[in-house]
């Protein structure tokens, strides 16, 4: 089982190359030239929209995936909660296999929706006879576990129902917490004890996972890894776009998190632990779900993974395990009537783009995407010249009219061709054609959510809390 | 890999899409069963009315179903309560029966203009339209609401290409007994003082134009109907339509089955939906467009009397309308609805969202022309569908796949104007089988199926509506849907510096032009003939040149696109048939061609066609491209019962491709590729031979050109063509052969007074009145049809008769050229219209060919003599300027270097039936010349 190794050591390559990867990309053979047809179908292939039907905080949201490996290693869901007002969403971005981000992906959500409900709500709803999937619904969701392990997944999250039922409710970002760590716990029960190499596979696969709460005007947002979540907001003074970073990166970067791990082990292993930017030199997030290669201990090691996978299996200078976790960094916004979308995001994304070029992508996709829907009148009586004029301007804007409708697209193409003179057909023609071996050495899974916020239901709901707060006292 | 996910058994399902889901699925039985197919579910949720609600409306309607009815008519909109009217007029009306599957008048209000016009550009549609307006006027008379106002139209030009237009409109107007009046800008202003007159050439004024409700006008239909004794079932859909030995048997609706003996489509949009209803499939090509229409709030001192007013350069119009302003217009590409062909069956579900930024153009053209429109307020934009034709021309007559299933759709905007005409036709057809108009640049049957090819439809009615407003050009062509029909010679041709025009979507080579034919790869460029002007076309000097050719060297031409038919039977039934059918004798000898018409019983052309008698029991015919539907449809309704079993007809026209070689060295260079003796001993004029060529064989060559010119069109099998036509080519260098395209062919045949179906000729053209008596052999043994009418009109004499006219001080450099439909004055009195015109190369003339006739002094019709036309001073009227002409009534021989007896002694057209003898198989030694003297020209 080299896999490891081999993936590991593609986004190694990956972070150098990419330099100098357009050169690279030159003295390939001759790859086939895709007609920009051909481009918008392999861009638009895995896009969703989803307009929210009711007035909430969220208008809508756009999502797009463009796959690198095969299959594809990154995961997203987005859900609404049932028995409350709130959405829910995240992006996984597996490694070594799809397995655990798949996994991780439908099952985290549903950990989540259940720790957040009220302990009176969730008792009487498992009363009723609630399984894991009775508290969201899943906008864009056409898989499902396959029959022989969904039981086993749904006894593991009756067992953590129970637990939570024991304990009282504690703030979001506390339950988040306790249901990311409960949930990678559970993958390595599984693993452990059920002896089947489907959940071994989810335990030895690892992902890093990026998950939206929003409920009411509270925003949390818990990130395990290296996906990001960045918050687009308006300047109403100077319509110029700002974007705010909501999580921290657990990659070698991030002089915290290295601080953290060499903390954690004796200082004989301080030049092993992390080296060439990686965990024991191999793993690039420095926190994950799964991968337990880096959690379990060297005995479970020897006893149920080195039969299995033979030695290479465990890493080199494996002495003072775990050395990895699933702990989430969370980060809790209140939504202000200034902050317009939200964008989030597997690293594929933030190799090619910047969080601000991103959100300055976004913004103007939002003013020029005005030009795609139909032209709306102004309230009351318009003369027919006003509207001539207005369509004048309508007609003034075509030429800026984006290719894509979906902003995720947009945001994809542009990390793909952007150029410092605009799009470039050949340039993402290049990066889609090239061979399935070499495609990881020049891009990684991409998967976007851009979620849309409703202001004018923000600021309302600003200015309702507002109002009570000056009443309280009164009444 | 190990799989843990699975598709879950709710997701997306994929449902197969229906092209058409029949409306009959409300059938209670059908809806209660479970195992209901969600596409259907979907097309049921979009009905007004509630399944539920249908069912105990069925139950209902069962008892108002007649089990028999001769007539029934499915739609109820303008269009079918026309034709029910009419039905009831002709006292038909207990025998009708109209179904609608909503409400009748369902048309929102204002989803249409309400323009009762006559700007048409034929004859037919402008008598169509005319007898409309007359209706609408009568029936408002009669006190019904109809909403008619006579506000008059005033159209606007922009442009001098477009005053010659309105010049030519009112030329014909004029003789065709329609009013109306050439403006000056000022006048235009003077009837409307709301316009600008900025850019503004001058106008056309119809003073007895004028707008209505249409839906007003819809319900008094209706109600006259009704009054008639038309009966009207609602909520009641066409399931399907049966029939029976090629006839309409019955029909099966949602509330029962009714017996019938005539359908009548007028469901509009759906009618190319509908037409799936029944086996075979009627093709009724159709296609639905989005189509805005203005609404002002009302406007404080708007005269109630402004009137219709067209600005076509602005592709708009507006009038005025219960105190505000309707404003449309068309758009240069329309926006096509429904790509799939599924359209909902509802009027709330077929509303579609305005699409300001698609109309924004037309409303700046009408802010343009009307500067105080600016500060009225909008009350909505509506976006109506409506549907095109692929020629933007109305469909009506009988399908061609069933007997007595009639078609009237394709109204376009004009179902005002088209209604009342359309429903007293039809109901002519119906009821007597003829009626008093020639409705062949109408009929259903000049589609083929390529027509009705959704995607075709979908490329082509983005253009049709912009035709709407365009300038009339002569020789129009569209730019989409081409390169559809290719003779396989094509690329050669294109090669060669072809520019090609349509027909039947076939691409013809209209002339050759050998400037800037490759593209920028070098590759040849599909070109599309222009003329766009009134005057000397640019292709003068192409066709000039062609035209030398085929008279002085050797031209070659592609006639590919005449419809070709195969005669055969087992016994002698094919003559028998064949005799029936034509008014010429068609027992000749084997190897002879003859020409004939096959006419109507009133005479006059059903189809004009050549006959080659290939052997004892096996013709091949050719006739005119647009005869391909046509003839076969006429064949199959008129062939006798006892015939039926016995004589194979088949349509041969897409397995041969046609190469005429013309001119002087014809006969030598077909001589060189092929081993038979092509003397005129053993081949001569006017027969058939089935000959190798090069190294193929089986090539039928006709010893005709259709042009006058000596030469042959070769029939050859597909698969031989290239190499024959390679042949040909090759072997013609040393000749100078030279391609020649349809102008150079048909300039050819104008001089040489050669009539074609469907330019000079129709179904209202006896063989008497244009010098082809002695075509019809009244002595046949078989009585064949239209005989009787001809014998009468022999005896009565004829009341029109076709003439040739050439012009005299007519500078083809400057002065407005004809292209038919010019009138025609004799001693400055009215007396008929050109029908086919064009340059003489010979004459150095204009040619006009025509029909005229004699009016007394009350407007009586008398008996047109050859001393009534040959004693004449006449004139035709180009585009209101009068030209001087002399009259010819028999074919010209033109002055030529290379005089062949046959060819002198044919001519087309002529009186005297003794001349026809010498031209009978074997007899051409005893030709005397008579040719009839010209003008002197080289002689």
């Amino acid at each position: 089982m080299f896999k490891f190794v081999l993936n590991d050591a593609a986004s190694y390559v990956r972070s150098n190359v990419r330099e100098f990867s357009l050169n690279a990309l030159r003295l390939l053979p001759q790859l086939p030239q895709l007609s920009p047809y051909d481009v918008n179908l392999v861009l638009r292939e895995n896009e969703f929209v989803y307009n929210f039907p009711v007035d909430g905080v969220i208008r809508s949201y756009e999502t797009n995936q463009l796959g690198s490996n095969w299959p594809c290693e990154d995961s997203r869901t987005e859900a609404s909660f049932l028995h409350r007002n709130g959405f829910i969403c995240g992006i996984f971005d597996g490694h070594a296999g799809a397995a655990c981000g798949q996994v991780v992906s439908k099952r985290l959500l549903r950990y989540v929706s259940a720790a957040t409900l009220p302990r009176q709500v969730l008792r009487e709803q498992m009363k009723q006879g609630a399984d894991s999937q009775s508290f969201l619904k899943c906008h864009n969701d056409n898989v499902d576990f396959v029959s022989m392990i969904k039981p086993m997944y749904e006894a593991s999250f009756l067992k953590y129902v129970n637990q939570l039922l024991e304990t009282p409710q504690r703030d979001v970002s506390s339950e988040l917490v306790n249901a990311f760590l409960q949930l990678d716990e559970e993958i390595s029960q599984e693993a452990l004890t059920s002896n089947d190499v489907r959940t071994m596979n989810v335990a030895l696969s690892g992902a890093v996972a990026c998950l939206v709460h929003i409920e009411g005007l509270q925003m949390h947002v818990a990130s395990t890894g290296d996906c990001g979540a960045v918050l687009g907001v308006l300047d109403p003074q100077t319509q110029q776009w700002h974007s705010k970073k909501l999580n921290i990166e657990h990659n070698a970067d991030n002089m915290s998190e290295v601080r953290r791990i060499l903390a954690e082990h004796p200082k004989e292993e301080h030049e092993t632990v992390i080296r060439n930017g990686r965990l024991l030199s191999q793993l690039a997030p420095l926190r994950a779900f799964g991968d337990f290669r880096y959690k379990w201990s060297q005995e479970i090691m020897q006893q149920k993974v080195l039969p299995m996978f033979g030695v290479q299996a465990m890493a080199p200078n494996y002495y003072t395990p775990p050395y990895l976790t699933a702990r989430p960094d969370v980060q809790q916004h209140e939504l202000g009537p200034n902050d317009k979308f939200l964008v989030i995001a597997s690293d594929g994304l933030w190799d090619f783009l910047p969080p601000s070029e991103v959100v300055s992508l976004v913004g103007e996709h939002i003013n020029s995407k005005k030009i795609l829907e139909p032209m709306r009148l102004p309230e009351g009586d318009t003369t027919l010249q006003e509207i001539s004029q207005q369509l004048a301007e309508r007609k003034a804007g075509l030429t800026r009219k984006p290719v894509d409708q979906n902003a995720a697209t947009h945001l994809i193409r542009h990390a793909l061709g952007g150029t410092d003179y605009g799009i470039e057909h050949s340039k993402i023609s290049y990066y889609l054609t090239l061979p399935r071996d070499a495609v990881r050495l020049y891009r990684d899974d991409i998967t976007i959510t851009v979620i849309y916020f409703n202001s004018e239901h923000i600021a309302k709901l600003h200015s309702d809390v507002d109002q009570t707060e000056v009443t309280a006292p009164v009444a | 890999m190990w799989k843990l996910l699975q598709r879950s058994g709710n997701a997306v399902s994929v449902v197969p899409r229906r092209r058409w889901c029949s409306p009959g699925l409300s059938n209670a039985v059908r809806l209660s069963s479970s195992q209901m197919d969600p596409a259907d579910e979907r097309v049921l949720r979009k009905r007004k009315f509630q399944p539920q609600q249908a069912a105990d409306l069925s139950e209902e309607l069962a008892g108002q179903l007649p089990v028999k009815s001769r007539v029934v008519i499915c739609g109820g909109g303008i269009t079918g309560a026309s034709v029910a009217y009419h039905l009831g007029l002709r006292g038909w009306g207990g025998e009708t029966l109209l179904v609608e599957q909503d409400r009748v008048g369902g048309e929102l209000p204002w989803t249409a203009c309400g323009l009762a016009g006559r700007f048409e550009p034929s004859y037919t549609e402008l008598k169509l339209a005319e007898y409309s307006i007359d209706l609408i006027k009568r029936l408002a008379e009669n006190g019904l609401p109809t909403g008619w106002r006579p506000v008059g139209s005033l159209n606007l030009a922009r442009s001098w290409d477009r005053m010659t237009a309105f010049n030519r409109m009112k030329s014909q107007a004029l003789a065709w007994g329609m009013h109306c009046e050439i403006l000056s800008p000022e006048q235009c202003a003077q009837h409307c003082e709301l316009l600008s007159l900025d850019g503004i050439e001058g106008g056309l004024w119809i003073p007895e134009d004028g707008v209505c409700d249409p839906q007003l006008v819809c319900q008094a239909y209706m109600i006259e109907a009704q009054r008639l004794g038309v009966r009207i079932v609602e909520h009641c859909a066409i399931k399907k339509i049966h029939s029976e030995h090629g006839k309409v048997r019955s029909v099966e609706t949602t509330a029962g089955d009714v017996e019938c003996e005539y359908f009548v489509n007028c469901t509009g949009f759906w009618a190319r939906e509908v037409g799936t209803l029944s086996k075979p499939v009627v093709k009724v090509p159709l296609k639905a467009v989005e189509h805005h229409y203005l609404h002002t709030k009302p406007i404080e001192g708007l005269s109630p009397d402004t009137p219709f007013v067209r600005d076509f350069d602005g592709r708009i119009f507006f009038r005025e309308c219960e105190g505000h302003i309707l404003a449309g217009g068309f758009e240069r590409e329309a926006k096509m609805v429904y790509e799939d062909g599924v359209i909902p069956l509802s009027q709330t579900a077929r509303q579609h969202p305005p699409d300001w930024d698609h109309f924004h153009e037309l409303l700046d053209a009408l802010l343009l022309r009307v500067p105080s429109f600016r500060d009225a307020t909008l009350d909505r934009l509506t976006n109506s569908l409506q549907v095109f034709s692929p020629d933007c021309k109305w469909i009506l007559g009988e399908a061609p796949e069933i007997q007595n299933y009639y078609v009237a759709a394709g109204n376009k905007t004009m179902g005002v104007s088209a209604s009342g005409g359309i429903g007293r036709v039809l109901t002519d057809l119906i009821t007597k089988g003829s009626t008093y108009l020639d409705l062949h640049i109408l009929d259903i049957s000049r589609f083929l199926g390529l027509h009705n090819n959704r995607k075709f439809l979908r490329d082509r009615c983005k253009e049709a509506p912009g035709k709407h407003f365009e300038i009339n050009y002569p020789f129009e062509e569209f730019q989409t849907g081409r390169n559809l029909r290719m003779s396989p010679i094509y690329p050669q041709l294109k090669e060669a510096g072809a520019v090609f025009g349509q027909s039947m979507g076939y691409e013809r080579p209209n002339y050759f032009d050998q400037q800037d034919k490759h593209d920028e790869f070098g590759l040849p460029r599909f070109r599309i003939a222009q003329t766009r002007t009134f005057g000397k076309p640019p292709w003068f000097d192409h066709v000039a040149s062609e035209y030398r050719a085929c008279r002085e060297r050797i031209g070659i031409a592609d006639y590919s696109s005449f419809t070709k038919y195969d005669f055969w039977s087992k016994g002698n039934e094919v003559v028998d048939l064949l005799q029936y059918l034509c008014s010429n004798d068609v027992d000749v000898a084997v190897g002879s061609i003859i020409h004939t018409g096959m006419q109507n019983p009133n005479g006059g052309y059903e189809n004009d066609c050549s006959l080659a008698r290939l052997s004892e029991r096996h013709y091949m015919m050719i006739a005119p491209t647009i005869q391909q539907t046509r003839s076969m449809c006429w064949i199959r309704k008129h062939m006798p019962n006892h015939l039926r079993a016995k004589v194979n007809v088949a349509d041969v026209t897409s397995m041969y491709t046609a190469i005429c070689i013309l001119g002087p060295y014809s006969r030598i260079l077909l001589s060189e590729l092929t081993d038979t003796d092509l003397t005129p001993k053993s081949f001569p004029f006017f027969t058939y031979k089935e000959l190798d060529v090069g190294l193929a064989d089986g090539i039928r060559v006709l010893n005709i050109t259709h042009t006058g010119e000596l030469g042959y069109v070769l029939y050859i099998p597909n698969e031989y063509a290239l190499h024959v036509y390679s042949r040909l080519y090759q072997a013609g260098q040393k000749f100078n052969i030279q391609h020649a395209g349809y102008y150079a062919t048909r300039a050819l045949r104008i001089e040489k007074f050669y009539a074609f179906w469907g330019q000079d000729l129709d179904t209202f053209t006896t063989p008497l009145e244009c010098g082809r008596s002695w075509r019809v052999k009244f002595n046949k043994p078989i009585d064949f049809i239209g005989r009787n009418a001809l014998l009468k009109q022999r005896e009565e004499g004829v009341k029109r008769m076709y003439v040739q006219l050439l012009l005299n001080d007519h500078d083809h450099e400057v002065d407005m050229w004809c292209w038919g439909g010019e009138p025609i004055y004799r001693d400055g009195v009215y007396v008929g219209m050109t029908t086919t015109t064009g340059y003489g190369y010979t004459f150095e003339k204009q040619v006009c060919l025509g029909f005229v006739r004699n009016f007394d002094d009350e407007g009586r019709e008398l008996p047109v003599t050859n001393e009534y036309v040959l004693s004449g001073h006449y004139e035709v009227e180009v585009a209101g300027v009068r030209f001087e002409a002399k009259v010819n009534l028999h074919s010209p021989n033109l002055p030529t270097k290379f005089p062949d007896r046959e060819r002198e002694a044919y001519h087309a057209t002529r009186d005297k039936p003794d001349q026809a003898d010498l031209l009978s198989y074997g007899g051409v030694t005893t030709v005397k010349g008579t040719g009839i003297p010209t003008d002197g020209h080289g002689l």
